[in-house]
């Protein structure tokens, strides 16, 4: 017989009774939320606040294949689906914040090396880690209207929002890890004949690769922030533009799936962020 | 201080333990020898808050003659390591000099090779490439995978990888294995091979054995001595262990502090030479177990006369309890079969 206690640390859960329990939570959620909406729907079939399985169905269609208000494209009767798909509304803010997502996070990498640097290297620890210590501490949103001023509203402004906002974590956290390095590979190392930039790369950084990635997919969501934040203030498209847009017309219906693609997209870049590391660093925690 | 009192080498049949049979102090080392290691008036102190000091050595000077096997003993936190740290130029001495290989230490380099006790194989490398990896950065410094000649040079050292594999007494089959998939006894073989495939006359080691299991432990101590037989590398090996010491050192160097006061730091104790090493309680019995006696004695501050009260209690060896626990210490060395 198994034992039922929740509050039994030793139990050992069957496997089909815990899986059905994971699903209960996501179940009740969508339970509640389609209860709510059926009974604001008796009140006013026109209601948007909660909208109901078909108004959502509606909302993603018209997300995936139309494109948005603010765009003049008019699909040719016979375009395919694929067509429409490319100028659609979710296609367009996907494309524009993903772009400023991946630009972001390939100004990360020289920030990355820059703390290999910083925690092996005493001078560049001397030269550097003070200041960014202190920088740490700056709330990077509060830069938000100087960057404005510094970059203009466009695309620059938001990128530097994102690195501003992580990059002084991602030293801090890189240079911890390298420090961490125990100091007998540093020494075995030049013992082999390995010279300053043989032991920062090809002995220091190689190990703490691994790890650099985990610290990187523990970021994602604060640059997914910082970027929101960017988009919703001064944009002109983006996941968190129409968001912040839809908003205004209680596009409840548009809102919803946003939300939940935004969190797919995450969900898939931090999957992936893991296997790669997993394939690539066969030796790492095993 | 026993380097001041002349004594013979290990022979057979010598008398008393008292007049110091089996070693030979270190002031008639013959004068042609090279000198491999050289440390002079050596002493490390570390601040301690504002005014105090640490003074962990006190005035070390030791020459160390090309392919001796030294090994260094003395109680925990005696600066065994500390001494280790500044052979390798980890660490410099506040005062005093210390020359390796002809020239004096400024930094860790490739002068000599180093076998620490933990982390002494890099974990994202295979056995493989953590063998390979000396002679090629060596050769190849950062970029220099990009030259033509890299590709031959590999191939040759990677022959030379798997000789030296074989001599460790590993399979081809490990060859493609991380780190983390072998174990402790088998890590330390490869870490020896790293350091051989460099060819150094020198090599330092740290506990290198300490966390291994008696048995691998013996075995692991053959094969270094007669990895060291066959090409006479010079040798510093730090462990706690005696009977590990006089199995595999042909000098046996103690460390210790005359008092614990923060002040006072080690100094060598006992430094004495075996002829050959390789002493095993089976091999030389009653002789054996007087040295180790008397070498615990030294590294725990005692004196010699102290040994008297304890040599009938030798003597006497199943009943005393103490003892019998030690000699199950013995057994680890060399004798596990
Ligand atoms: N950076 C430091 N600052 C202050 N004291 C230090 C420092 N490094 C070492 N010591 C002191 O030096 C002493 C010797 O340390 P060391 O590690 O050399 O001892 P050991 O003989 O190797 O001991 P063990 O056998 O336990 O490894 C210790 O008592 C330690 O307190
Ligand atoms: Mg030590």
């Amino acid at each position: 017989m198994t034992n039922l206690s929740p509050f039994d640390i030793q139990a050992r859960p069957n496997r089909l009774l815990a899986q059905a329990l994971s699903a209960v939570l996501f179940v009740v959620c969508i339970g509640l939320y389609m209860q709510t909406s059926i009974a604001r729907h008796r009140e006013n079939p026109e209601d948007r606040v909660v909208p109901s399985g078909h108004q959502l169905l509606a909302g993603v269609r018209s997300a995936v294949l139309e494109p948005a208000e603010e765009d003049d494209y008019i699909a040719p009767d016979n375009a395919s689906t694929w067509e429409r798909l490319r100028h659609s509304m979710i296609w367009k803010d996907t494309a524009s914040s993903g772009k400023r997502f991946f630009i972001s996070l390939g100004l990360l990498i020289p920030f990355v090396v820059l703390a290999v640097h910083i925690g092996l290297f005493p001078w560049f620890g001397a030269g550097f880690l003070r200041f960014f210590l202190f920088f740490d501490k700056i709330v990077a949103l509060s830069l938000l209207p100087i960057l404005f001023i510094a970059f203009g509203i466009d695309e620059w402004s938001k990128i530097a929002l994102i690195v501003i906002g992580v990059a002084p974590t991602m030293i801090l956290d890189v240079t911890q890890m390298v420090k961490a390095v125990p100091q007998e590979q540093i020494v075995k190392a030049f013992t082999l004949d390995a010279n300053n930039f043989d032991v920062a790369y090809r002995v220091v950084f190689r190990q703490v690769m691994p790890q650099v990635i985990n610290s990187l997919r523990l970021n994602l969501k604060p640059m997914m922030l910082f970027l929101f934040a960017g988009e919703m203030i001064a944009a002109s498209d983006g996941l968190a533009y129409r968001i912040a847009i839809m908003r205004r017309h209680m596009g409840m219906d548009v809102i919803l799936p946003y939300v939940l693609w935004v969190a797919l997209l995450l969900f898939l870049i931090d999957f992936s962020l893991r296997t790669i590391n997993r394939r690539l660093h066969p030796w790492f925690q095993a | 201080m026993v380097s001041s009192m002349s004594t013979p080498e290990i022979t057979a049949g010598l008398p008393l333990f008292g007049e110091e049979r089996a070693v030979r102090a270190v002031a008639e080392v013959e004068a042609q020898a090279a000198k491999s290691i050289s440390i002079e008036d050596v002493s490390v102190s570390y601040a301690l808050g504002r005014a105090a000091r640490r003074s962990v050595l006190e005035n070390i000077s030791l020459e160390i003659e090309e392919g001796e096997f030294v090994v260094l003993l003395g109680e925990t936190g005696c600066g065994k390591s500390t001494l280790l740290r500044m052979l390798l130029g980890q660490e410099r001495p506040t005062e005093g000099t210390i020359s390796v290989a002809g020239s004096k230490v400024e930094r860790v380099d490739a002068r000599s090779g180093y076998v620490p006790q933990r982390y002494s194989l890099f974990p994202d490398r295979t056995v493989l490439d953590n063998l390979m990896m000396g002679p090629l950065t060596s050769n190849y410094h950062i970029l220099g995978r990009l030259r033509p000649s890299f590709w031959g040079a590999r191939r040759a050292v990677r022959e030379e990888a798997f000789r030296q594999l074989a001599h460790m007494g590993l399979q081809a089959s490990d060859a493609g294995k991380y780190p983390h998939q072998l174990s402790g006894g088998m890590q330390q073989r490869v870490a020896i091979a790293q350091a051989l495939m460099m060819k150094n006359r020198v090599l330092l080691m740290d506990e290198a054995f300490s966390a291994l299991d008696p048995s691998t432990r013996g075995s692991l101590q053959r094969l270094l001595r007669s990895v060291w037989s066959e090409t006479r590398p010079t040798v510093v090996f730090v462990t706690h262990n005696t009977a590990e010491a006089l199995f595999l050192g042909t000098r046996v160097i103690v460390l210790a502090r005359e008092s614990k006061d923060d002040a006072c730091g080690s100094r060598v104790a006992l430094d004495m030479k075996l002829a050959e090493g390789g002493m095993t309680l089976r091999s030389h019995g009653q002789e054996f177990l007087d040295l180790v006696e008397h070498i615990e004695a030294v590294s725990n501050g005692g004196r010699l006369t102290d040994l008297s009260g304890r040599r009938t209690a030798l003597d006497r060896c199943g009943e005393d309890s103490g003892l019998a626990g030690r000699v199950g210490v013995f057994h680890e060395v060399g004798e596990t079969r």
